[in-house]
């Protein structure tokens, strides 16, 4: 505990906060590559926000605070989930706190802040922007949430460093159907959360399919610099998520350091992989119609009822 | 009995239809390359159902007085109940394949069918025969299972003989209904099984119908609660009970006219004697209450919405089918209430409706080639035009409607008297009610086609011809007789009823 | 096989089978539909073959054997062909390009993915009884045959398409017989092998229907069947 753990803490917020627009930079070169393109470097979106955080702030006239806070709230909820979640570490001094229904609430008070500002706007594609994402969000909180139950239910509790300990100390947990079921679900509930294809596409300004982008139309400068470090940060605290849930090996239990930077590196590592994987399936996949989301989504979410329904009848432990 | 008299008794009635079957399918492979149409070869057919009269006569006479007989280790076994249900079987396969030579010949004649299509017919009748036998004498519970699965499988062409869009139709529907209704019984039939191998059965004769009746009192209530209602479910879809019943007016009335009077006589009856073999275990596990509220309200159902559709109904040959289920309904109402008195009422019953619903289905087939229409209003004066026919009809449909001198008068107060002294009067109050509305739109319906003058379009007078004209009278006769004397039935009656608890 | 291995493997075939009867209702293509019956049959075998490597009983395996020919090859395969037929082999309909899918269901994809989570918590509340009476690793996963038997009823009535609704009948008799194994290890030889005749014989039929459908109906689709009604 003690000094390990603020180190560790610290480290999360701070591998997430300064690898995740890294990670976005090298799943777009991931992609360029397999389609032919030579790619803009994985550092351009750290480019990107440097050229945008020296603009001017401007707001459109007529919004208000909503429209001002949303990013900040956004970046600040995605930066405390990360120090939340045992993404390196599962004994840390906020351990006791990190629990799972926390976490998701703290990931939906950044999608909410993000609606909210799209309505502020005002305009014509913020407010259908907005009603997208909420009818999105409104299919897959439920989804996570049912996840994270049945993910929860071996280990007795919601926390996520315990969850995440037992799983280390049980393996055999990570191949049972409930658990493999769970986390099906949840990729799926990531990949809509965090406006991936087939659920949106993030490099489309297209008026007709557009979710997320039509929610942040009105953003410049500094602000959307902030936006888009949120979003970015979110899609790698919810891979690190997945990649602790799915395979937690290596997360360190104890307080030594050099686990510690053990456990850092292999999280970039697993999150590298989950992301060239996520970057290559969207080559070869279309996105889905809006109107075709929700039977996606109601597959995502039986998948998760039954990963819970499942862990009362199948796994012997969970029966008892 | 000794051991050859009884596996001979008890292998003929399968055996000989499934002989029969073979012959006709290798026919049918000779006819497809162009051979004669058979001719009196036809008659041998009526070889099968006699068999299956002989060997259940035999057996009759043997059964009441010195109980069950077995053959090949327990493997084939006829009880009272499985014996009254051959006599009923081969009773009308016997009056089915007498009217079929009739039948085909006019079918050829208007060019609907040819000489492989005549052995075609006689392979599945033949084959849907045998299956019935076994399902009738098996005594494990998951072979009449399969049995009575395979019935709906050889009879699937026979209710799609012709490749109309009707009869496309109504064979899918038949298919699927039946297959996914008795799919539930199956499943039924498993977590008996299972009950049955937790009270401590061996895997052998787990599913052996004696040895769970006697050991009936060890399975565990609550799976065997669950179990029985999904086998009432299931075989209540084979016998045309609600709520998997949709099959049965559509397939009846696209069959020819003697498998809609095998099927409707004793196919839904032999399904039925499965579900009372289940209601025989499901008694002693819990009590004759839960088996009797459940057939009750299922048969009131049925009985309820048979009695609405025949009142709208226009089509003669649907008008029959629903009278099936009419029937059935009354059988599983006799059935629920069991006892000394209902019981018998009840097998009673499944036999003068199979003769009386046979006879009514062979002439109303001969009224489908005279008239060319299906339409009850399309039919009027079958008197005027042809004697025989209307006159054959028309007490068909009397014997049906319960009025004496046919059996199905007296098995009707006999189930009312057992329902009335059983507990059940409301049920049988209810039911009398409904009975009464389906009297009134089948009476009606008949006398209109039947009495008044014909319709312009009919054509010039017709007499029935004698082959045909006399297994409809047979039929007749006998229904009229056993309503008016048992005679040497009473006793394999009073056996039948008491195996599955008529006592 | 030591315990603990053997209700591992045992709750993974489980649940792929239940997951394939889920996605049977997610998926539209009939192709598709067809390729994850075959992976169910399959479960099914493994299913049957766990437990026979668990009591030692080797005719378990070869019915396993059996059931996975069965139900992961034959059965398949039939309908593979049925479809094939359908979508190139049929002359006039080639054009029709809604006969390899189920376009319109009766209950649209995502209520019917609700109902059957609303379907698998019914089966556990119905299996209740059945697992009380002997809990064991096998007992205890008889939830999983009673909702396949559910969902395989329900694609039943919820599907247009005739090769949808064999599916859906495949699918119910997948859960029959899986609640046949893990309730008693499956129901006698004898019987097990007439089932499997039966239901070969029933597809059969079937498949001769569809292709009568086709020359009568010019299609497959179930909402055409509307001759026979009661006016």
């Amino acid at each position: 505990m003690s000094a390990t753990g603020y180190v560790a803490v610290a480290a999360q917020v701070a591998v997430v906060a300064g690898g995740a627009p890294l990670l976005t930079g090298w799943m777009r070169q991931v992609r360029a590559r397999l389609e032919g393109r030579a790619g803009a470097g994985v550092v351009q979106p750290w480019r990107d926000a440097r050229k945008l955080l020296r603009k001017e702030p401007v707001s459109p006239t007529g919004t208000g605070p909503a429209f001002r806070l949303a990013p900040l709230l956004l970046v600040a909820g995605t930066a405390v989930v990360a120090a939340l979640v045992p993404l390196a570490a599962t004994r840390t001094p906020v351990s006791g706190s990190a629990d799972l229904i926390l976490v998701v609430a703290l990931l939906a008070l950044g999608t909410v802040a993000l609606a909210l500002a799209g309505l502020d706007t005002g305009t014509a594609f913020g407010g259908m922007g907005a009603s997208r994402e909420m009818t999105i969000a409104a299919l897959v909180e439920p989804t996570i949430l049912l996840a994270v139950f049945a993910v929860s239910i071996p280990a007795g509790s919601t926390n996520l460093p315990a969850i995440v300990a037992g799983t280390i100390d049980h393996p055999a947990r990570t191949a049972s159907p409930a658990e493999l079921l769970a986390v099906a679900a949840l990729v799926v509930a990531v990949l809509a959360e965090t406006g991936r294809i087939p659920v949106d596409n993030p490099a489309t300004h297209l008026e007709l399919t557009m979710v997320h982008e039509a929610m942040v139309l009105e953003y410049a400068g500094p602000d959307l610099a902030l936006v888009e470090l949120g979003s970015q940060m979110r899609l790698a605290v919810l891979l690190g998520l997945v990649a602790t849930l799915a395979a937690p090996w290596g997360v360190a239990t104890g307080g030594s350091p050099a686990l510690l930077a053990l456990a850092l590196a292999l999280l970039v590592a697993k999150v590298a992989v989950l992301g060239t994987a996520l970057a290559a399936a969207e080559v070869f996949r279309a996105k889905v119609r809006l109107f075709k989301v929700p039977e996606l989504l109601a597959g995502s979410f039986v998948l998760a009822l039954l990963a819970v329904v499942g862990s009362y009848f199948l796994t012997g432990e969970a029966g008892r | 009995m000794n051991p050859a008299a009884s596996a001979l008794l008890l292998t003929a009635p399968p055996a000989v239809p499934l002989a029969a079957a073979a012959l006709h399918a290798v026919a049918w492979r000779r006819a497809a390359r162009g051979a004669r149409v058979p001719g009196p070869a036809q008659w041998a057919g009526l070889l099968g159902p006699a068999a299956i009269v002989g060997c259940a006569a035999a057996l009759a006479s043997y059964v009441p007085g010195h109980g069950p007989v077995t053959a090949y280790g327990r493997l084939l076994r006829a009880d009272g109940l499985s014996v009254w249900m051959l006599l009923v079987t081969g009773a009308v396969a016997l009056l089915a394949l007498a009217a079929s030579p009739g039948y085909l010949a006019g079918e050829r004649a208007a060019g609907h069918t040819d000489a492989a299509g005549t052995h075609r017919y006689y392979t599945l009748v033949h084959a849907f025969l045998a299956a019935m036998c076994v399902a009738l004498l098996a005594a494990n519970l998951g072979v009449v299972w399969v049995a009575i699965e395979a019935t709906t499988i050889v009879t699937a062409f026979l209710v799609g003989h012709r490749t109309t869009r009707a009869s496309v139709e109504a064979a899918w529907k038949y298919v699927v209904i039946c297959s996914a209704g008795i799919a539930l019984a199956f499943l039924g039939t498993v977590l008996i099984y299972y009950a049955a191998r937790q009270a401590g059965i061996s895997e052998a004769s787990a599913l052996d119908w004696p040895t769970l009746a006697a050991h009936a009192g060890r399975l565990d209530p609550a799976v065997t609660r669950l179990g029985t209602a999904l086998v009432v479910l299931g075989f209540g879809a084979k016998a045309g009970l609600v709520p998997l019943h949709a099959w049965l007016p559509d397939a009846h009335s696209q069959a020819p006219a003697p498998v809609s009077a095998l099927m409707s006589g004793v196919l839904l009856a032999v399904s039925f004697t499965a579900l009372l073999r289940y209601k025989a275990v499901a008694d002693t596990a819990l009590g004759a209450g839960y088996t009797r509220g459940l057939l009750a309200t299922v048969a009131l159902v049925t009985l309820a919405l048979s009695a609405v559709l025949l009142l709208a109904q226009r089509d003669y040959k649907r008008m029959l089918a629903y009278s099936s289920m009419e029937h059935m309904s009354v059988i599983a109402l006799g059935a629920a209430i069991g006892g000394p008195v209902a019981m018998p009422a009840a097998l009673l019953h499944v036999a003068g409706h199979g003769l009386a619903k046979t006879v009514a289905f062979c002439s109303a087939g001969h009224i489908l080639r005279l008239r060319e229409t299906t339409r009850v209003g399309r039919v009027r004066g079958l008197l005027a035009q042809s004697p025989a026919l209307g006159a054959v009809f028309g007490l068909a449909v009397v014997a049906l409607l319960g009025l004496p001198p046919f059996s199905l008068f007296a098995s009707e107060v006999g189930i009312v008297r057992g329902g009335f002294t059983g507990g059940l009067g409301w049920a049988v109050s209810l039911a009398l009610a409904l009975v009464l509305f389906a009297f009134a739109a089948l009476g009606y319906r008949t006398g209109r086609m039947v009495l008044g003058p014909p319709v312009a379009a009919a054509g010039p007078p017709q007499a029935l011809g004698v082959t045909s004209a006399v297994p409809l009278v047979a039929g007749l006769l006998a229904c009229a007789a056993l309503g008016t004397a048992l005679g040497p039935l009473s006793h394999l009656l009073t056996a039948a009823a008491t195996t599955v608890g008529g006592r | 096989m030591s315990h603990g291995v053997y209700a591992q493997l045992l709750d993974l075939a489980c649940g792929v089978f239940l997951l394939c009867a889920v996605v049977v209702l997610w998926r539209r293509e009939l192709a598709v539909v067809v390729r994850v019956l075959a992976v169910q049959g399959a479960a099914l075998a493994a299913i049957a073959a766990v437990l026979g490597g668990h009591e030692r009983r080797w005719g378990l395996l070869v019915v396993a054997a059996g059931v996975g020919v069965l139900r992961a090859g034959v059965l398949p395969y039939l309908l593979r062909r049925a479809l094939d037929v359908g979508a190139v082999g049929g002359g006039p309909y080639r054009e029709d390009v809604s006969e390899g899918r189920e376009t319109r269901p009766v209950v649209n994809v995502a209520a019917s993915l609700v109902v059957a989570a609303l379907l698998v918590l019914l089966a556990y509340a119905v299996a209740r009884p059945l697992v009380a009476l002997d809990p064991t690793p096998a007992t205890r996963a008889l939830p999983v045959g009673l909702s396949v038997v559910l969902i395989g009823f329900f694609a039943l009535v919820a599907r247009r398409r005739a090769l949808a609704q064999v599916v859906g009948f495949l699918v119910l008799d997948n859960g029959i017989t899986a609640t046949a194994f893990l309730a008693a290890s499956g129901v006698p030889p004898i019987v097990e092998l007439g089932v499997s005749f039966d239901v070969l014989l029933a597809v059969l039929v079937l498949y001769v229907l569809t292709a009568r459908m086709r020359a009568a109906f010019g299609g497959t689709d179930l909402d055409d069947l509307r001759e026979l009604s009661d006016r």
